[in-house]
């Protein structure tokens, strides 16, 4: 496998490049008034912050990335600060494309902090790979002491509609979770030629579409009755605090359509709007 | 040079020997009961004959818990072991693994403490043989050849009593995986905590759904 993590970007082995973008944003809330309300907000370069009103008391915070996708050398980092006893919901506003990355990687930084009795549902749009693409990715939460938070997370391996099989592409995507400083779930998925290309039923086993949803709460496992009730051809799991679900697919849109029925039953609400936006069932 | 473990012996060949012992299927840790997920791929019929699951086990040791095991064993032989309990079970992907790795662990070290005097921290079962290692004058790839083979040998023994395999179908399939395990040995030793990925999506959904299915012989 081809692990780069910690790569120095100022590396200068790889042919400069004309249009790498860059993009880094920030968003905090605090409860004030009894609400949660917005405490600051940054932007730079090609990482925007939309903060659309919606109905409810639970914000809904929505990244853009306004590159258009992701190539070799871009970098894109959005954090999170969710004060104590705030409720956030952050989602991005597209799916994100991994385009041609020839040499030197995409990176992309989420990190969040969760204080104490907040939580967050972090629910992105898909991650839709193409050929050639080599992108890494890094989401860290950080809990505070009673902090639950909520990750949902897909990708897509090449557009089937256009009669896509994605054969070469790198991905290195990994995702900790931390309360009080110590980890309690961790998941990096990594992809590359070799497994696109392998023939066994343990790894990608035909699908096009995953996902991997984790849910950290006190009482987490309790969700699993209710939602295995809705699984198709996916699975999930609840033990300490914690509850997993993956789910695979031919392909996106079918994906889609579990993952909603999977995540109404772990928010308790409606989904995002720009979601639904984009043709959510 | 490592902190002395439990077993502190004092020549390469006595040290061999003890390793044998460790990781050999009469050492008691209940590894016959295990099957990572495997039982569910046989019964979906996607693992069913010796080319399956040669492939089944090959990806998960190149690609999945083979892999993710051997690389917290190396860093257990020197490395902060209650951080490494807490990024190992962070890493398990379900329950049923998350109970496997607690349970062969404190087995490993039930009789590691009968055999030593000494009762060992409480470990998942990897970090539990890396830090009965540490004493030990073998270099890190020798252990993590014959800890990746030892996993091999359980799925194949689990497919083995599972399907209409014969015994020495299955070593055939072990035998074929030796390249591969000596290769992954030797990269894992030099891998860094940062280097633990999985591609075993497929595996680890297995393991979750076996957690449902009705009849099993296997409790993972």
């Amino acid at each position: 496998m081809d692990v780069r993590s910690g790569r120095n970007m100022l590396d200068t082995t790889h042919p400069p490049r004309m249009q790498r973008s860059r993009g880094t944003a920030m968003v905090a809330f605090h409860h004030a008034r009894g609400a949660t309300r917005l405490a600051d907000l940054a932007m730079a370069g090609s990482a925007k912050v939309m903060l659309p009103r919606v109905p409810g008391d639970v914000p809904e915070v929505v990244l853009l990335n306004t590159s258009g996708g992701l190539t070799g050398g871009d970098r894109l980092s959005f954090q999170l600060q969710i004060g104590a006893g705030c409720r956030v919901l952050a989602t991005t506003q597209t799916a994100e494309r991994g385009y041609a990355a020839l040499g030197v990687p995409a990176q992309v930084l989420v990190r969040a902090s969760i204080g104490a009795g907040a939580r967050l549902d972090w629910l992105p749009q898909e991650t839709l790979l193409y050929q050639d693409a080599h992108l890494e990715r890094r989401t860290e939460i950080d809990l505070a002491t009673g902090a639950e938070c909520l990750l949902a997370e897909s990708l897509v391996l090449g557009r089937q509609a256009m009669g896509e099989t994605l054969r070469s592409a790198t991905l290195q995507d990994r995702r900790m979770i931390r309360r009080d400083g110590r980890p309690v779930w961790a998941d990096s998925f990594y992809l590359d030629g070799g497994v696109l290309a392998d023939g066994s039923a343990a790894l990608l086993n035909g699908a096009r579409a995953l996902a991997v949803v984790c849910l950290v709460a006190q009482g987490a496992e309790d969700a699993v009755g209710p939602v295995r009730a809705v699984l198709g051809d996916g699975a999930v799991s609840g033990w300490d605090g914690r509850c997993i679900v993956r789910l695979c697919a031919p392909d996106g849109w079918p994906l889609r359509q579990q993952l909603a029925q999977v995540l109404r039953i772990l928010t308790g609400r409606q989904l995002p709007r720009v979601w639904q936006g984009g043709g959510f069932p | 040079m490592a902190m002395a473990g439990p077993w502190a012996m004092t020549t390469e060949a006595a040290d061999r020997l003890a390793l044998a012992q460790l990781l050999s299927p009469g050492f008691p840790v209940g590894g016959y009961a295990y099957s990572q997920g495997l039982e569910q791929a046989m019964v979906d019929g996607s693992v069913r004959n010796a080319a399956s699951l040669a492939a089944w086990v090959a990806a998960v040791l190149r690609s999945g818990t083979g892999r993710m095991d051997a690389i917290f064993l190396a860093h257990a032989r020197t490395g902060d072991l209650d951080a490494l309990a807490d990024l190992a079970f962070a890493y398990a992907p379900c329950a049923e693994r998350a109970a496997e790795m607690r349970d062969q662990g404190a087995a490993f070290g039930q009789v590691v403490a009968r055999l030593t005097g000494v009762a060992p921290p409480p470990l998942p079962y990897a970090l539990a043989v890396g830090h009965a290692t540490r004493g030990m004058a073998l270099q890190t790839p020798e252990i993590l050849a014959l800890w990746l083979h030892a996993q091999a040998a359980q799925l194949i023994s689990a497919a083995v009593r599972f399907l209409p395999l014969g015994g020495a179908d299955g070593q055939a399939v072990l035998a074929s995986l030796s390249p591969l395990i000596l290769q992954l040995a030797a990269s894992c030793a030099q891998a860094s905590l940062d280097d633990l990925a999985s591609a075993g999506f497929a595996a680890d959904l297995a393991a979750m759904r076996h957690e449902t299915l009705e009849v099993r012989i296997f409790r993972s």
